[in-house]
């Protein structure tokens, strides 16, 4: 589509099978303009890092956990070197009370961008986008 | 352990001097008396027959169910086994093919309903052949309504193929003279499931396995918990045979005990019960599959299982013969479903070869479920309930719905809000949470 605002890769954690907010984040951001390639529920790093690979003009990654188990899920995320910007959000922690040190074990395992309400993703997305045009300014006067 | 021939096993359940499921179906349509039916599945073989034993002496159920385990749903056998050998408790349902059909056939002789083999395999034809060796004599499933909501990655085209093969087996024991009925899963994803989807799923299912020479069919549908939609899915069921099936194939309206997320107060979950029971009832259900007040909190004790098919037994009565419906409200919605479905369906009925059509409508968003488990649907439908509760297409998505169609579902949710997600996702948050709101358990959101 030419008038695609850019691709985005959306799933939710490996151990998590809630399906009903990724679906609905899924058809927000095909509404929005986004390429919505959705991995869906119950997806391993690994997964994430393979669509990636296939879709280098990836603008982000956006991982959705709600069963608190998202540390343990994405373990392995920084060996899985994903290129573009890995974005987390749902319920990040069991349990009523959040603890900050939650979210910096999040960014310590290499998470990018840590959202709490699900309306943060659209603004969030437009300045990655915004980010890598500026980026890609050179390389196209370059080519031309 | 090799399986007896199908002549054995006929011979068996003539043997049993018990109706088969489809008797009793037929028997509970002629009487106008719903036919009750619980969940029930453990692992072990002594406790699963204590089971179906006590919830026969205390409930008299008129179908009894044996859920499987989820290893042997995915054909990990060797995982059922070894569950079963470590620690049964450990299963979700019982493992049949593990246990073996002699076993199979000693929990069947045991009990006077029949049994009906429910599930959620993409493929199942190695535990239907179990199950017709074990003389049961329903088995419920479907190549789209087992995949879908429960499998992530298993491609359409296998799921089809798998349970095309179980309903020409199927063909030819009613050709043989043993009748299984075959009930498809119509409740889906369980999430605000829009009737007119469950049913154009059923109705796909039903065609498909009628092509194969299946001779009972069971549509079931689950219960949205808005009466007159639900009177009206299920009125629709045999006006959906009519229009769409062969005259010899005998089907079935089933209701699904509402599969949403329930009350957690006992007496707010009984009275759930009962109203799904009345719904049945005035829908001309011919079976209601049951839930219990434990439903909110996990798996049911026997007791509880048993108080549940007993209040849903009550709307049986005939001293409630005095409640009727208002009839102009339920053929409305009654006309709108048969509209829906048609507009759904048509489309991949006018295709020559009825799996590829499926596959392709899939594919294409044409077809469609809510909240798909599986990457072989777009599940680009957002439901919705309308301010009174009946569900609604909020987004069709590429559901090939008339014009007119899409802004009555509009119109109808009086949305007076924009497609922001974070008041799309509070408010869907409270659509699931639907009967906790109503009971005042908890606060709306919105």
């Amino acid at each position: 589509m030419s008038h695609s605002k850019g691709t985005v890769v959306l799933g939710v954690a490996a151990s998590d099978a809630h399906a009903v907010a990724n679906h609905l984040i899924a058809y927000s951001l095909r509404a929005a303009g986004y390429d919505v390639v959705n991995l869906g529920t119950c997806t391993p790093v690994s997964e994430f890092a393979a669509a990636v690979q296939e879709r280098p003009e990836t603008l982000a990654v956006i991982i959705g956990s709600l069963n608190g188990h998202v540390h343990e899920d994405l373990r392995d995320l920084r060996e899985a070197a994903i290129e573009c910007p890995v974005i987390v959000g749902g319920n990040l922690s069991v349990g009523s009370q959040k603890d900050a040190s939650a979210l910096d074990r999040l960014y310590a395992l290499g998470v990018d961008h840590i959202l709490s309400q699900p309306d943060q993703l659209p603004p969030l997305l437009a300045r990655i986008a915004a980010e890598r045009a500026i980026e890609a300014v050179p390389v196209a006067v370059a080519a031309s | 352990m090799t399986l007896p021939p199908h002549a054995d096993s006929i011979a068996y359940v003539r043997s049993l001097g018990k109706p088969t499921a489809a008797d009793v179906l037929r028997r509970s349509r002629e009487n106008g008396k719903v036919a009750v039916q619980p969940r029930c599945g453990v692992g072990g073989h002594d406790e699963m027959l204590a089971l179906l034993r006590d919830l026969e002496a205390e409930a008299e159920p008129d179908i009894l169910t044996i859920t499987i385990d989820s290893h042997t749903r995915l054909k990990r056998f060797d995982n059922a086994l070894r569950s079963l050998n470590l620690n049964p408790a450990d299963l979700n349902g019982y493992p049949l093919v593990t246990h073996g059909w002699q076993r199979g056939r000693e929990l069947n002789s045991s009990v006077r309903a029949p049994i009906e083999i429910r599930h959620g395999s993409p493929d199942a034809r190695i535990l239907f052949d179990v199950s017709v060796a074990s003389g049961i004599t329903s088995f419920e499933g479907g190549g789209i309504s087992y995949n879908l909501p429960y499998s992530k990655a298993v491609p359409l085209a296998e799921s089809l193929a798998a349970w095309r093969d179980v309903d020409a087996v199927a063909g030819e024991l009613a050709r043989d003279g043993l009748v299984i009925d075959r009930e498809l899963f119509g409740t889906l994803t369980a999430v605000l499931v829009p009737p007119s989807i469950s049913l154009a799923i059923g109705v796909l299912e039903a065609i498909s396995a009628a092509q194969q020479g299946v001779r009972c069919i069971s549509i079931s549908y689950p219960q949205s918990g808005h009466l007159f939609q639900d009177v009206a899915a299920l009125r629709a069921i045999p006006r959906l045979a009519a229009r769409y099936l062969p005259a010899e194939v005998e089907v079935f309206g089933v209701l699904h005990e509402f599969m949403g997320v329930f009350p957690k107060g006992k007496r707010n979950a009984e009275e759930l019960i009962f109203y799904g029971a009345m719904a049945a009832r005035l829908g001309g259900a011919a079976k209601i599959i049951t839930k219990t007040y434990h439903e909110a909190y996990g798996i049911p004790t026997t007791q509880a299982n048993v108080d549940g098919m007993r209040l849903a037994a009550v709307a049986n009565s005939r001293l409630l013969d005095f409640v009727s419906i208002d009839t102009s409200r339920v053929d409305e919605e009654l006309d709108w479903i048969l509209e829906e479905v048609g507009e759904i369906i048509e489309p991949v009925l006018a295709e020559s070869n009825l799996d590829s059509a499926i596959i392709g409508a899939f594919d294409a968003g044409r077809l469609d479920i809510p909240f798909s488990a599986s990457k072989y649907a777009r599940s680009d439908i957002i439901p919705r309930r309308e301010p009174g509760g009946a569900i609604r297409y909020h987004s069709a998505g590429a559901l090939p719905l008339s014009r007119q169609t899409l802004r009555r579902n509009r119109n109808r949710l009086e949305l007076s809000t924009p497609d922001d997600l974070a008041v799309l996702m509070s408010g869907l948050n409270d659509d699931i949470n639907y009967f906790l709101r109503l009971f005042g358990e908890e606060a709306p959101t919105t």
